[in-house]
């Protein structure tokens, strides 16, 4: 895909999923207060 | 190549720059309002202050140089420079922030100086860490600054240098922290536009996303692949880069100062999504621009730059020179540019003026001085930093991104350990933090050294460690703070509670 090789779709794009996951996770669970 | 047109667009931005600076010195009345603006900024304006904080002149010229240069293995610097505001909001600022809200902080050297009980020595060396670091992170800037300056309007090096020292320096130096995140907004915003306007265009200049990944990988299939089979870029590689790049990023004192400037703790919640999705996003496409570079040189539709220290480095100005029709649209891109560059440039000046006026000259060498003269100070420092790093700018290195990459590094060594096991293991002494700071620093600059000039010594190729170097002074820095902390007198409790020490980010 995208003229690369299967390997690198899958390391780059996981890593990026699981970053966004990760944030998405904080952004729902944190409740910060002064 | 630089017309009336050229000169009216460039100088239409530099004049706006100062216009922010003049506004926002109308806001300063104290040293808290020059520094950290208030503590009143809002989401937006932050979140676009961290993006232009670490979008630095290696976002622009360095990263395309990178990608054209060592094509796919690189791309992680693409995943962990945007992941670094988060991590900087998620594990520094939340603690951070709440803290400094009541102990009245105006840098991380006022938390480090409180938490670790060390107001005269741990602050110094702090701050003078955090100036050489910020000093050599400089130098990279101001070479990105010049490279666009000369390429537009083909003027000598030491002119460019001059020019863009002036205008950075006067509106930083009046406006302080308002009008860099002023700055910062409007820089952001016109990069974050332009790069979504005209990467594309490059690309599809050389044939698309898909025909340029298939070109490179006929020039070499290594540059394709997500890591290098050995050296640099090799998995090994790519760990301590994301360390480097992800956590040393985080901690430099020109990012970590952002924290303790905005209005509500609450803009911690989704800023980390916010700006790693935009930056991601807009970093992403500078790299296909270089590899699309990569595919205009081979393919013979520009020709590789000769006669430069650093020829990698221009290959997005060429470019978009062949990708793009008119002049003014060159100049439009070099203001895209200079805002990526100015953005930090900026903000590592006002951290250096920070540092030098309000720890090592307010609380260590004259603490009965009057706000009137710490603030003045603060902007002699400004213009001080901005001429020395100038002169050390005359003379490029080979890459941009070298030379950058080695400022960070140093941050790493230096700063992260002291600031976590501060924040967040009550076992941590003053003692361990000296250590840390100490040994860290001397070793980052000592393998920084031997890596750069390839000294082989001890039967060691320094040229080719495994590791980015400063995963190895990392490594001394953490050693340092457990051995000597186990050894040392612990914290008292009263300070440990007061700066929220404990194995948690947020209660």
């Amino acid at each position: 895909m995208f003229g690369l090789p299967d390997i690198t779709i899958i390391a780059v794009g996981g890593v990026v999923l699981v970053i966004t996951a990760a944030l998405l996770y904080w952004g729902l669970t944190f409740k910060g207060h002064d | 190549m630089a017309d009336i047109l050229t000169i009216v667009v460039v100088g239409l931005y530099f004049l706006a720059m100062l216009g922010i600076g003049i506004w926002a010195s109308k806001k300063i009345k104290n040293t808290e309002d020059y520094l950290v603006a208030g503590r009143q900024l809002g989401f937006w304006v932050f979140v676009l202050l961290m993006i232009g904080t670490v979008c630095s002149g290696m976002s622009l010229l360095g990263v395309a140089g990178l990608g054209y240069k060592a094509g796919w293995p690189t791309i992680w610097e693409q995943i962990f420079v945007p992941l670094s505001i988060g991590v900087c909001i998620i594990f520094f600022g939340v603690k951070l922030h709440n803290v400094a809200r009541s102990a009245g902080y105006i840098t991380v050297q006022d938390y480090l100086a409180h938490r670790y009980e060390s107001p005269t020595a741990l602050r110094s060396l702090s701050a003078l860490a955090g100036i050489i670091v910020s000093l050599i992170y400089l130098v990279g800037q101001y070479t990105a600054i010049s490279m666009v300056l000369i390429w537009l309007f083909d003027i000598p090096l030491w002119l460019a240098l001059v020019i863009a020292t002036l205008v950075t320096m006067a509106y930083t130096a009046i406006g302080g922290l308002y009008a860099v995140a002023w700055a910062s907004l409007v820089q952001s915003v016109t990069l974050i536009i332009g790069v979504l306007v005209m990467a594309p265009i490059i690309i599809w200049k050389a044939g698309g996303f898909t025909a340029v990944n298939e070109f490179i990988a006929t020039i070499n299939p290594n540059l394709v692949m997500p890591w290098n089979p050995a050296g640099a870029f090799a998995p090994p590689y790519v760990v301590s880069f994301a360390l480097l790049l992800g956590l040393g990023l985080a901690c430099a004192p020109h990012v970590i100062n952002n924290v303790l400037s905005i209005k509500d703790v609450k803009y911690f919640k989704w800023s980390p999504l916010i700006a790693f999705i935009i930056y991601a996003i807009v970093i992403f496409l500078l790299k296909f621009a270089g590899f699309a570079g990569l595919a205009l040189v081979k393919g013979g539709a520009i020709a590789a730059r000769t006669g430069v220290a650093n020829p990698t480095d221009y290959v997005i100005l060429d470019a978009i020179q062949n990708s793009l029709p008119t002049v003014a649209l060159w100049a439009i891109f070099a203001v895209i540019v200079l805002a990526a560059v100015m953005s930090t440039t900026d903000r590592l000046m006002l951290t250096i003026g920070a540092m030098f006026s309000w720890d090592i000259y307010k609380n260590v060498l004259k603490p009965d001085a009057d706000d009137k003269s710490v603030l003045l100070l603060s902007k002699i420092v400004v213009v001080l930093s901005a001429i020395g790093t100038m002169l050390l700018a005359i003379n490029p290195p080979e890459m941009l991104a070298i030379l950058i990459w080695m400022g960070i590094g140093t941050m790493l060594a230096t700063f992260a350990v002291p600031l976590l096991a501060g924040l967040y293991w009550r076992g941590a002494t003053r003692e361990g933090a000296l250590a840390s700071m100490s040994l860290g620093l001397l070793a980052a600059l000592l393998f920084g050294f031997l890596n750069y000039f390839k000294v082989n010594a001890m039967g060691i190729d320094f040229a080719a460690i495994p590791l980015h170097f400063s995963a190895y002074a990392f490594i001394i820095s953490v050693l340092a703070m457990v051995i000597v902390s186990m050894l040392t007198r612990k914290t008292a409790d009263k300070i440990l509670d007061e700066t929220q020490t404990g194995w948690y980010i947020s209660k």
